[in-house]
């Protein structure tokens, strides 16, 4: 596994060895319903990962992530961004597992799951687990599961944004770490029309 | 603005008992009151926040019924409101903010949007006017401001936007004497004889600076004192108390 970016297939084994860089990204569009597994394992010292996610559901998708993170070697870095919105009666999971071991000491690995919920009925699940073994580590997880903030929303309306216009931008700004630049214009299209 | 005896509240609960108000073009009025008196919430219902409603009394605005519109549509009449606690909009940059409202108010009015030259030309005329550096557009909306900046940031959207009538909500709270003096030559600068202002606040503080041709006090929901300077005085003096 050399450095580099790649729009990575819905499942994947992956190993980044000593100095080695892994980026993934993950786009899933409205329409899609996927199952995403992804283990990856850090198998020499300095090995960096950075996952991002995106995924938009408006009807009745169902969306899974699987995230293995193994830090097997010491010095290593992840971080795993994953942010989406569901709507209609779609059905999101995400299960990410951080597992540290003993011998990976000074690992520094960081995990994120946001959710938007647009609709009464649509659901999202998010199970964080950390297994740390060793301990010099410095590790965090952030799950949440909300709405859109209605204050933000009267801010950009009493500024003249139209309701529909300042949900986008909404919906765009609660996006903006996970979107890949040079998919941002589809992404723009797909919550237009959310 | 003409407000005739409003009556509003939120989650069922009446906060303005009948509330009075007529503000003409030019004038700046200043509401004042204690905790829990009222003031934001007359904001709230003069901006048209969803949470609150509105169970008596008219509001009119340059002859429109004020209260029928939504919050967009009282923007593009000309009504800013100028927040207590700034939003902060993650992943927006303050440009694309201020393309996106100052674009929609054009629309509504008929007109194209501005060209991309002349748009940050007006950003940065505007942003020198509350003394915001050249960097500060690409900056998220509110996202790790201080008080300050923040404040300034409501004044320089004030700017952008070209109001008729400013309502200045606590916009003096959390201020230290130079934000404050910033913020009020701000304000100084876009009154013209033509436009309005509601200064809403507990405080005397931002009056130092930005002189009230009326000067009312809200307690308990209503408006229980009317005056002029001299309102000011006694309530630094003595408080709210004593109305």
């Amino acid at each position: 596994m050399g450095h580099g970016k790649y729009i990575a297939p819905p499942k994947g084994q992956y190993q980044v060895g000593a100095g080695q860089r892994l980026e993934l990204q993950f786009v899933v569009l409205p329409g899609e319903s996927r199952d995403i597994e992804v283990t990856v394992d850090l198998t020499g010292p300095g090995a960096e990962v950075d996952l991002r996610g995106l995924y938009l559901c408006h009807a009745d998708e169902q969306v899974r992530f699987h995230i293995v993170m193994h830090h097997m070697a010491p010095g290593c870095r992840s971080r795993q961004r994953f942010c989406g919105v569901a709507g209609g009666r779609a059905d999101v999971r995400f299960e990410g597992t951080i597992v540290v071991a003993p011998d990976a000491q000074q690992t520094e690995a960081y995990q994120e799951n946001h959710n938007i919920l647009l609709s009464e009925e649509a659901r999202a699940e998010s199970r964080p687990q950390l297994e740390i073994y060793a301990d010099d580590v410095k590790c965090s997880h952030g799950a949440t599961v909300g709405r859109l903030d209605e204050e933000a929303r009267f801010y950009m309306r009493c500024r003249g944004i139209p309701d529909r216009e300042a949900r986008t931008l909404q919906i765009l700004s609660f996006l903006s770490a996970v979107t890949p630049p040079e998919r941002a214009e589809e992404v723009e299209r797909a919550v237009r029309n959310l | 603005m003409e407000i005739k005896d409003l009556h509003a509240g939120i989650e069922g609960q009446e906060i303005l008992h009948g509330v009075n108000l007529c503000i003409r073009r030019g004038e700046i009025h200043a509401v004042m009151g204690p905790n829990g008196a009222g003031k934001s919430t007359l904001s709230a219902v003069l901006t048209g926040k969803p949470q609150y409603s509105v169970t008596g009394g008219t509001v009119s605005f340059d002859g429109r019924d004020l209260l029928a519109m939504s919050p967009e549509e009282r923007a593009w009449a000309g009504i800013f409101l100028s927040f207590q606690y700034p939003v902060e909009i993650p992943g927006v940059s303050i440009t694309n903010f201020m393309k996106a409202a100052v674009a929609a108010k054009r629309k509504a009015a008929g007109l194209e949007p501005l060209s991309g030259g002349d748009f940050l030309k007006l950003m940065r005329q505007k942003m020198a006017l509350v003394q915001m550096k050249p960097e500060f557009s690409k900056r998220e909306v509110n996202v790790g401001f201080s008080g300050g900046e923040k404040k300034r940031n409501e004044i320089f959207q004030m700017a952008m936007l070209d109001p008729t009538l400013a309502i200045l909500d606590e916009t003096d709270s959390g201020l230290d004497v130079d934000a404050l003096k910033i913020v009020a030559d701000g304000v100084n600068a876009l009154h013209t004889p033509d436009k309005s202002a509601i200064i809403i606040t507990h405080y005397q503080k931002l009056l130092d600076y930005v002189v009230p041709d009326v000067v009312h006090v809200l307690k308990a929901g209503r408006i229980v004192a009317t005056g002029g300077r001299e309102i000011i005085d006694a309530i630094e003096r003595n408080g709210f108390e004593q109305f």
